[in-house]
């Protein structure tokens, strides 16, 4: 129901990345408790690639404090976070963005920010196998989708 | 109803219930088996069993009931032993005395099962007649007391020192032991005032908790009880709303569940019909519902503190009915629960 701004505009005009790239890195920092929502909602989708790494940080916009722990922390305190990396096929990476928002959203101050890095290259090391076949998972979303026959 | 004797110590190997059958200090003997010495590990459980049974006093339910219904607490008790539960105690459970006894039971039982119990608590009915018999008129702002400086006084002699201790010792007659803390104590709770300083007076924000004091008293099995007034740095005395209290609470000490007594059956679907009450709903699904106007005034308060508390990582936030006798336990050991739950 309440769709934000930029979805509706992601209606009409087709987003262009720049620099171009195949594949992204998609880098979400969220709230600790709720990583597991996000994983669990993203291997619904049928992402099955995730590397988390635990964080700290602080990132409050300026005279608002963010809560943690019962405790209001200004500016220039490190609170924990953690950080999930995605890599995806630039296809898939709306959707993705749209389900880690939607996991891992509270709509209080302290949810996170997501950030869009391109990628060259996925190598898979166990094969050797580069670029697109690296990319895809058996079972994962791509599959997931042409068993639906439908572009998403 | 049956009670534990004993000092509760968290879930050791032997139930610490004495004994159905002394008389002395078995207040309802019509809760006796009929049997005349019944195992210690089955008047264990019966005394446990009658707790969730007692809404009919008069009815002595069948054994076979009573264990069937213990053996179907077990999951809930096992998901939960350890997990720290707290309470905000309020509104009309406060006021009857029968409710009152059946929070206090229920919060003794829960402790002697294993789980971590604190209690945060209010007293507005108690501050206003407080301060009518010292001729000062009780003023409300948007719903928060106007706190000047001797309704400060009377609201902290009152919470800390009247209804802070009653509870403790209801706690304790009833065979578990309780603590009774304010913000004050051991930093608890530090204030910093309400951006409506100006029209609100001494009404205090939560800036932040220390919860290294909970932590001892929990873990040797004792029930925390917390009033609701702190300090700032410098000392100066906030009056603080009782379930932001509990809330913040909830968020420092990570805990499993927090749980709001109020004098509503929770929150209705629609408001004009009783049995639309919303039995689990998460963060998004009821910030709509007050975009939507669903949600009553009085609500509102309480909701965001539940918010609040869930995007702190308190797993489940709860709003329930107060009025109905063990609602705690209802809320906490079926699955139906006793009013709304939030999730995370």
């Amino acid at each position: 129901m309440n769709i934000p701004f930029c979805y509706l505009t992601l209606e009409s005009v087709k987003v262009e990345y720049t620099p171009d790239a195949e594949f992204y890195k998609i880098e979400a920092i969220v709230r600790p408790w709720r990583v597991h929502h996000v994983s669990s909602g993203l291997l619904q989708m049928g992402i099955r690639g995730v590397t988390v790494s635990d964080v700290r940080g602080f990132g409050a916009q300026g005279g608002s404090t963010e809560r943690h722990g019962g405790s209001e922390f200004s500016e220039d305190k490190f609170i924990a976070k953690v950080k999930m990396e995605i890599v995806v096929c630039k296809d898939q990476v709306e959707a993705v963005v749209e389900k880690i928002i939607e996991e891992a959203r509270t709509g209080e101050i302290g949810d996170g920010k997501i950030f869009l890095i391109p990628v060259s290259d996925v190598i898979r090391v166990r094969t050797g196998e580069r670029g697109e076949k690296a990319e895809r998972m058996s079972g994962g979303r791509a599959d997931m989708m042409s068993l639906t026959a439908s572009i998403d | 109803m049956v009670v534990a004797q004993t000092t509760t110590t968290p879930l050791c190997g032997r139930l610490p219930f004495r004994s159905l059958h002394k008389d002395d200090f078995n207040p309802n003997p019509s809760f006796l088996p009929a049997r005349s010495t019944p195992p210690s590990s089955l008047a264990a459980a019966a005394s446990i069993t009658t707790v969730p049974a007692s809404s009919l006093p008069a009815v002595q339910t069948p054994a076979q009931a009573r264990v069937d219904i213990l053996s179907e607490s077990l999951p809930f008790i096992q998901r939960f032993r350890g997990k720290t539960i707290v309470v905000k105690y309020g509104g009309a459970a406060m006021k009857s005395a029968a409710l009152q006894s059946s929070v206090i039971n229920d919060l003794v039982l829960l402790s002697c099962v294993g789980l971590r119990p604190v209690l945060v608590h209010g007293g507005g009915p108690e501050i206003n007649s407080w301060l009518l018999r010292l001729g000062h008129e009780p003023q409300f702002h948007n719903g928060l007391r106007v706190t000047d400086a001797l309704t400060m006084e009377v609201v902290e002699m009152v919470l800390v020192g009247k209804v802070n201790k009653s509870l403790v010792s209801l706690i304790n007659s009833a065979g578990g032991t309780a603590v009774g803390l304010c913000g004050k104590d051991a930093r608890l709770l530090t204030a910093r005032p309400t951006p409506d300083a100006a029209a609100l007076g001494f009404v205090g924000e939560v800036a932040r908790v220390d919860p290294g004091i909970l932590r001892p008293i929990l873990a040797d099995g004792h029930i925390p009880v917390i009033a609701s007034v702190a300090a700032d740095e410098n000392g100066q005395s906030y009056n603080v709303n009782a379930d932001t209290a509990a809330g913040e609470i909830a968020a420092a000490m990570g805990a499993e569940k927090l749980i709001l007594l109020t004098d509503v059956a929770g929150i209705l679907e629609d408001r004009n019909d009783p049995d639309s009450l919303v039995k689990e709903i998460d963060i998004s699904g009821i910030r709509k519902m007050v975009m939507e106007k669903k949600v009553a005034g009085g609500m509102i308060p309480k909701v965001n503190c539940c918010v609040r508390s869930l995007a702190q990582g308190v797993r489940t936030a709860s709003i329930i009915d107060g009025r109905v006798p063990h609602s705690l336990l209802l809320e906490i050991l079926t699955d139906e629960g006793a009013g709304t739950m939030i999730t995370g």
